[in-house]
C-alpha cells in the first residue's frame, strides 16, 4: 500500500504534478497511514522560521535578480576581457570565469545562460571559435560558479544538514577554482591548436573596465571576508550585497531607476524564493516522518550487508547522485535527497562538508546531462539548437568535469584542507 | 504586491537590525524573530505568484518525453494540487489554533504572524482550483 502510493506519487510529479504538491500528498497520506494528526507537518514548516541563516535564502537572491536585470553582464565580460582576453582562448577563459561569478551571485537557476550567453556566443564566434565548442562552452558554464560563495545551492545545503556556512563555503571555494583551472587549460589549449587570433593586453583597457566592473568584483570579496572572518552573519552579509547591489544599479551605474522596474525585480524574486521554501517547507514534514519511521537506519543497515568501505560507499554515492542530477534540479535534490543521506555518510565516516561539495559538484554535472539537464533546455532555447546538438557539444566539457568530480571525491584533502 | 512588500520589508528590517547592533551596540529584539517570519510571508505569497504564473518547480521528465500525455495531466493535476494545498491548509489551520491558544504571555504576536502558513495554502489551493475548474486562459507571458 505505501509502496503503491509512493510509486504513483512519484509517477504523478515525473508528469508535471508541482514537486512541493506531491510531498505534501505524500506527508498527509503518512499521517494518516500512521494515525497521527497531519499538524505535524505544519510545526516542522513552522520550525523553518527558526533557522537563523534562513533569512540569507531570500536576500541573496534579491541581489542576483538585481545583477541580472541590471548591466552586470556586460561590466563582467568587459573586465574579463580585459584581464584574460591577451591569452591563447583568451575569449573562451573570459566567457569561464564571467559565467562562474554571475552564477556565484543568480543561483544557479538558468540566468546565467540567458543573460551571459546570449552576449557571449556572437563575440566567441565571431572571433573564429567554433561553433561546436562555443555551444559546449556556453552550455555548461551556465552551472560553473555553483560552488562560490554565495551561491544559493551552498546556503540551502548548509541550512538543510545543518553545517556551518562559513566552513561550506571555504571548502567548496577550492574544488570551485580547480574545476575553472581545468577547463580553462583545455580552452587555452583549443586557442592555440585553432591559431585564433589573440587581443593585445593593454593597461589603459584594463584600467577603463576595471573603474566599471571594480564593483562588481569587490562584492564577493566583501562577502567571504565578511563571512570567513565572523564579522557578519551569512543573513547579514545577504542583506549588506542586497542593499550595495541596489547601490550600485541604481545610483551608481543608474541602470534600474523606474519604480516599475524594482517592483518586478522584488515579485520576481518571491516567486523565486517561494517556489523553492516551499518544497523546503513541506519537506520537512516528510522527511521527518520518514526518519522517525526509521527508514535512513533500514537503508543502512540494507547497505551495510553489501557495502563495507568508505571507497565503495563513495563510487555508489557519485553513481545515484549522477542519476539524481539528471532527475531533479538542485534545489528540489538538496532538500528531498541530503535529509536521507546524511546519516548514511556518517556512518561511513565522510565529513558533511565533503558530502556537501560532492553532492554539488554531482548535480552542477546533472544540469549538462539528459533527460532533465536544465542548462541543456535553456541552452536550446537561448541559441534554436537541438538538446542532443548540445548535449553532443559539451560532453568534452563534461568529460572534463566527470574527472574533477572523482577527484574531489576521492582526495577529500582539496575540500578539508582548512581542517 | 504582497509579497514584494514583505521582501522589501525583510530587506529594510535587516539593514535597520545591522545598523542598531553597530551603532547603538545593541540589536532590536523583536527584530530577528520578525525577519524570519517575513520570510514565511515571503515564501507563501511567493508561492502563490509562482502558482498563477505555473512557475513551480516540477521533476517534469515526462514534459519532455510524453509532452501530449504531460498536456493533457495538466488540468487534473491542478485541481489535486488545489484539493492537496485545502488540506494542508486544514492542517495548518489546526496547528495555527493550538499554537494561539497555548501561546505564552507576550508571545501571542508571534502566533498572529503564524496565521500565514493556513492562510498562504488556502490561497494557493484557490489559485490551482481556479486554474484548474476556470475557464482556458490564454498564457499571459512571463
Amino acid at each position: 500500500m505505501t509502496l503503491l502510493a509512493t510509486l504513483l506519487l512519484i509517477l504523478a510529479a515525473t508528469l508535471g504534478m508541482p514537486l512541493f504538491v506531491a510531498l505534501g500528498v505524500g506527508g498527509l497520506l503518512a499521517t494518516s497511514m500512521q494515525h497521527i494528526d497531519s499538524a505535524v507537518l505544519i510545526v516542522e514548516m513552522n520550525r523553518l522560521a527558526t533557522s537563523p541563516n534562513l533569512v540569507a535564502i531570500p536576500l541573496f537572491t534579491l541581489a542576483g535578480v538585481t545583477l541580472a536585470a541590471g548591466g552586470a553582464p556586460q561590466r563582467l565580460i568587459r573586465v574579463f576581457n580585459a584581464m584574460f582576453g591577451w591569452l591563447p582562448g583568451g575569449l573562451a577563459i573570459v566567457a569561464l570565469t564571467s559565467c562562474a561569478f554571475f552564477t556565484a551571485f543568480s543561483g544557479a537557476s538558468g540566468v546565467t545562460i540567458l543573460a551571459l550567453g546570449g552576449l557571449l556566443y556572437p563575440m566567441l564566434t565571431g572571433v573564429g571559435y567554433r561553433e561546436r565548442f562555443s555551444l559546449g562552452l556556453l552550455t555548461s558554464s551556465g552551472s560553473l560558479g555553483l560552488l562560490f560563495p554565495p551561491s544559493l545551492p551552498i546556503l540551502l545545503y548548509a541550512i538543510v544538514a545543518g553545517v556551518s556556512i562559513d566552513k561550506l563555503f571555504l571548502a567548496a571555494l577550492v574544488p570551485g577554482v580547480l574545476l575553472l583551472i581545468m577547463l580553462s587549460g583545455y580552452s587555452f589549449h583549443t586557442g592555440k591548436g585553432n591559431k585564433l587570433p589573440e587581443q593585445a593586453f593593454t593597461w589603459s583597457a584594463l584600467g577603463r573596465a576595471l573603474r566599471e566592473g571594480v564593483w562588481d568584483l569587490l562584492m564577493p570579496v566583501g562577502v567571504v571576508a565578511g563571512i570567513i572572518s565572523g564579522t557578519v552573519t551569512a543573513s547579514e552579509a545577504a542583506a549588506c550585497t542586497a542593499a550595495y547591489v541596489f547601490l550600485l544599479e541604481m545610483v551608481i551605474h543608474r541602470n534600474i531607476t523606474r519604480p516599475r522596474a524594482v517592483y518586478r525585480i522584488l515579485r520576481d524574486t518571491s516567486v523565486l524564493v517561494g517556489s523553492i521554501l516551499i518544497i523546503l517547507g513541506v519537506a520537512m514534514g516528510l522527511t521527518n516522518l520518514l526518519i522517525d519511521a526509521q527508514v535512513p537506519m533500514h537503508l543502512l543497515s540494507y547497505l551495510e550487508l553489501h557495502i563495507d568501505s568508505p571507497l565503495q560507499f563513495l563510487i555508489l554515492l557519485n553513481l545515484f547522485l549522477l542519476v539524481v542530477g539528471c532527475m531533479m534540479d538542485i534545489f528540489s535534490a538538496i532538500v528531498v535527497v541530503v535529509p536521507l543521506l546524511l546519516p548514511l555518510a556518517t556512518r561511513y565516516g565522510i565529513d558533511p562538508i565533503h558530502l556537501g561539495v560532492i553532492f554539488l559538484a554531482n548535480l552542477e554535472i546533472g544540469y549538462n546531462t539528459p533527460p532533465v539537464g536544465i542548462n541543456l533546455f535553456i541552452a536550446s532555447q537561448r541559441f534554436g539548437k537541438s538538446i542532443v546538438t548540445l548535449f553532443r557539444a559539451s560532453l568534452p566539457f563534461l568529460t572534463l568535469m566527470l574527472i574533477w568530480l572523482l577527484v574531489i571525491t576521492y582526495i577529500p584533502v582539496i575540500t578539508l584542507w582548512w581542517k | 504586491m504582497l509579497a514584494a512588500l514583505s521582501l522589501l520589508s525583510l530587506l529594510l528590517l535587516s539593514l535597520a537590525q545591522i545598523t542598531a547592533r553597530n551603532l547603538f551596540h545593541n540589536g532590536l529584539p523583536i527584530a530577528d524573530t520578525l525577519s524570519r517570519y517575513l520570510v514565511l510571508y515571503v515564501a507563501m505569497l511567493g508561492a502563490v505568484i509562482a502558482t498563477e504564473g505555473d512557475r513551480h518547480i516540477k521533476i517534469d521528465i515526462a514534459t519532455t518525453l510524453l509532452p501530449r500525455l504531460a498536456r493533457f495531466m495538466h488540468r487534473p493535476f491542478q485541481v489535486l494540487s488545489g484539493i492537496a494545498c485545502g488540506l494542508l491548509s486544514r492542517a495548518a489551520w489546526h496547528f495555527w489554533r493550538e499554537e494561539w491558544q497555548y501561546a505564552a504571555t507576550g508571545q501571542h504576536w508571534i502566533a498572529l504572524l503564524e496565521i500565514i502558513l493556513p492562510l498562504g495554502f488556502a490561497l494557493l489551493a484557490v489559485h490551482f482550483l481556479i486554474l484548474g475548474l476556470g475557464r482556458e486562459r490564454r498564457k499571459s507571458p512571463r
